[in-house]
């Protein structure tokens, strides 16, 4: 149960990563989601927190400009953000990049979600197999069995 | 003079405060009842004193009183009489007061409420409530004073911060203080438990309410907060993962996984030590929140930027988890309860899975909240952890979260058998996947958008299942539909109303994907009379007209909206301040069920001849608000006052 959950999770964050913008080679008309996809992922670098998608600071509009023009002059996106990487730093980054150091902020909130897993996945290991002696097999569901549970369901949670 | 006041009134709140949470302590250790009332008194005293100062610090600012030097920064003569009122909490030394009064407030409730009932753990839970409050009120006297003279007065103040201009202001701040206070109350009953060793349910069964109620007014907080963002700020989104919003949104998941595993405490006397720890780091997790938006260490548009006052926070949120860590650990050996269980398949499991997927993502937004901290420290590089990266991390957490949402309250305790599973959940699967079904050939292409809709009707039929099962019931021993109903409703309250806040949750999950998914946008310059058109809405720009405001000039575009039809003119505007450098964006919008149209205001030419304007279309952002209303009645009748239960 719990290693499928896992893997799930995985699955669901690597599908989650293909957001990205793939490189569009047809530079002629911008396309606007496109810049807007560029944009969100780079910081606005006057406001607190804001990507310059979002931010409506006049700031944030000259870089969406900048992003419309180099795309438009043929670079992909990929160049754009790299050429907004070498000015400002690595902080311009929405997401820290998938590397070295920064690795830790992405593997980490995974790891405590295996480790918590796991030790939800010992207890209750512990409690179903904990008890001293050995329990009778499990019976088949009988009638009074099943009133309990129309019982439960009905009664308090 | 009206500074020396409330200074005055300020320290002997302190002392009163430092007074009564020792003889609290010492009545509940000798059991003196005398000395219990003497705390008691004190406590009273604090509230009234505090209340004095909150009273007299409202008059000064609707009197202009510009000897506080606290009111000379936060107010001018133009500020209108409404935001003279908000003004009062609209920066960090006021913020104190309201969080003090408050908690003053809070103890007085707890003292009415638990003076007689619980005996043994309510002393030491008012010396814990009355220790705390002495901090914030320390804190009021030296480090974030209110009280301070402005020499000379000024002829005039410098002003609010414009952004805090907003009816938001009242309701926001509030809402989230009360929430963040009131995990104080569980958190003080938790350490009377610890204390005095009785560990067992006492304590759970007194804060139940308590807690349901913080929850309530944090969660009421943050959608508010969601709301003013969204109206307000001008940049079209409700959730920034801002560090302080992250803050505010910490305790709410912790909290929340403590709502959940107390219900297995109560009812298989499992897992106390884990409640207890949750509560724990539940209030921790308020003080740090106060710390990042008090201290400045991290830029946000929160944060009220103050240099002394960070030391003063993290060193009581050591003291506190340290106290707290220690006391766990001396009551150990009283933890070890011997859970059993008869298979892994059951609601017993599914609770753990929330617990632990809740603090997971608490965990995420902790650690990408501190992470640029972490990073400058470490590499001496600047990092930033935003939206991209929460939304990577967490939505997958999220969507786990809210499919265990139809299967904890169906699945049976103990051992869930394969006719339990097929009784409650062959209807739910299957119209998920008719709805995932559905989406798809409605043209939804999204996987993450086909799974919330497939998750979604899920956990709505589940709900709708157990609902009309449980009217079926009712109907058979003879009672009529909407007696049964409302019957069900108000006696199994807690029940349903955990139901009624899963269907808010489910709303707004909705909204959250809709306005991701299909929200769109696009930036545009026009001259006056120029039309432009975004997803079928054709919006002309008509010109522009200058306004003078009270304390402000506001620059207000005209644009007409149709599609079709003329639905109206929209008029986002431009508001410059005098102490502002920058114009603060003020948009306008047409909310809609499907869709709201938003408009900002950019750029234009000072002849009125063009401007720049950012339209977005931005998708089912209204469920947002919707399911909050939802979320938030399901809570009120959570928190209904136990009724007794016959049969």
């Amino acid at each position: 149960m719990s290693r499928v959950a896992i893997a799930v999770l995985i699955a669901l964050v690597l599908l989650g990563s293909t957001g990205h913008p793939t490189a569009a080679q047809t530079a002629k008309p911008v396309n606007e989601d496109l810049v807007h996809d560029i944009a969100a992922q780079l910081r606005c670098v006057v406001c607190q927190n804001l990507s310059v998608a979002d931010s409506p600071s006049e700031m944030a509009s000259q870089m969406r400009a900048i992003i419309r023009e180099r795309l438009a002059a043929g670079e992909s996106p990929a160049d754009v953000q790299r050429y907004f990487v070498d000015r400002y730093g690595e902080w311009i980054l929405l997401s820290p990049p998938r590397r070295g150091f920064n690795l830790l902020v992405w593997l980490l909130p995974l790891a405590a979600v295996v480790v918590g897993l796991a030790a939800a996945a010992a207890l209750v290991w512990r409690w179903t197999h904990g008890h001293r002696g050995i329990r009778p097999p499990p019976v088949a569901v009988d009638a009074a069995m099943s009133e309990r549970i129309r019982r439960e369901l009905e009664g308090r949670s | 003079m009206t500074a020396d006041l409330g200074y005055g009134m300020t320290l002997i709140a302190l002392g009163l405060a430092v007074y009564g949470g020792v003889a609290a302590g010492i009545g509940a250790r000798t059991g003196r009842l005398a000395v219990i009332e003497s705390a008691q008194h004190a406590a009273l005293g604090v509230f009234v004193l505090v209340t004095s100062c909150f009273a007299l610090l409202t008059y000064a600012f609707l009197t202009f009183d510009f000897s506080v030097r606290y009111v000379a920064t936060n107010t001018n003569l133009g500020t209108p009489f409404y935001y003279r009122i908000t003004g009062v909490w609209g920066a960090l030394e006021g913020s104190i007061i309201l969080w003090s009064w408050m908690l003053a407030l809070y103890t007085i409730i707890l003292i009415v409420r638990h003076r007689v009932g619980a005996r043994e753990l309510y002393p030491w839970a008012l010396a814990t409530m009355l220790g705390i409050l002495a901090f914030f009120l320390l804190v009021m006297t030296v480090a974030a004073p209110p009280f301070q003279r402005q020499v000379p007065v000024p002829a005039d103040g410098r002003g609010l911060n414009p952004l805090l201009e907003d009816t938001g202001m009242i309701t926001h701040p509030v809402a989230l203080y009360l929430g963040f206070t009131g995990f104080t109350v569980p958190f003080a009953f938790a350490m009377a438990a610890l204390i005095t060793g009785r560990i067992g349910d006492t304590w759970l069964v007194l804060t139940r309410r308590w807690t349901i109620v913080a929850w309530y007014f944090l969660s009421l907080g943050l959608l508010i907060g969601g709301w003013w963002s969204y109206h307000v700020l001008g940049w079209g989104g409700y959730w920034a993962w801002d560090p302080v919003e992250n803050a505010a949104f910490m305790p709410w998941l912790t909290g929340t996984a403590f709502l959940h595993s107390v219900m297995i405490q109560e009812r298989r006397r499992m897992l106390r030590l884990w409640n207890i720890s949750l509560v724990i780091l539940t209030f921790g997790l308020t003080l740090f929140g106060t710390f990042l938006t008090r201290s400045g260490i991290i830029a946000s548009v929160h944060s009220f930027t103050q240099g002394s006052i960070g030391i003063l926070f993290l060193g009581f949120l050591a003291l506190v988890l340290l106290t707290a860590l220690g006391l766990v650990a001396w009551r150990w050996e009283a933890f070890r309860s011997e859970g059993e269980l008869d298979s892994v398949v059951s609601r017993e499991s599914a609770f753990l899975l929330n617990n632990v997927l809740l603090v997971a993502a608490a965990f995420t937004v902790f650690f990408g909240t501190v992470f640029p901290l972490l990073s400058e420290a470490v590499r001496g590089v600047k990092v930033s952890v935003g939206a991209p990266f929460f939304n990577q991390i967490n939505v997958p957490l999220f969507l786990s979260l809210v499919f265990l949402m139809g299967v904890g309250p169906l699945i049976a305790w103990r051992r869930a058998s394969l006719e339990n599973l097929k009784r409650n959940f062959f209807w739910p699967v299957a119209l998920g996947i008719v709805a995932a079904a559905a989406a798809f050939a409605l043209g939804v292409r999204s996987l993450l958008a086909v799974l919330t809709f497939a998750t979604t009707a899920f956990v709505a039929v589940t709900i709708a299942v157990d609902f009309t099962r449980a009217t079926r019931a009712r109907l058979r021993v003879g009672e009529s539909l909407l007696p049964a109903m409302g019957g069900l409703l108000l006696r199994h309250h807690r029940r349903y109303g955990g139901f009624v806040v899963h269907l808010g949750i489910l709303i707004i999950a909705l909204g959250v994907m809709g306005s991701h998914a299909w929200s769109v946008q696009t930036e545009t310059t026009l001259r006056r009379g120029e039309t432009a058109e975004l997803a079928g809405y054709r919006f002309r720009f008509d010109g522009l007209t200058a306004v003078e405001e009270s304390n402000h000039f506001k620059v207000v575009g005209a644009f007409t909206v149709s599609n079709g039809r003329v639905l109206g003119v929209l008029r986002p505007a431009k508001k410059f301040y005098p102490q502002e450098q920058a114009p603060i964006a003020y948009v306008d919008y047409r909310l809609g069920l499907r869709e709201d149209l938003y408009l900002v205001l950019g750029d234009f030419a000072r002849d009125g001849s063009q401007a720049t304007v950012k339209v977005q279309v931005n998708r089912l952002v209204s469920w947002i608000w919707i399911g909050g209303v939802v979320l938030t009645l399901g809570a009120l009748l959570a928190i209904l006052p136990e009724r007794h239960k016959s049969a």
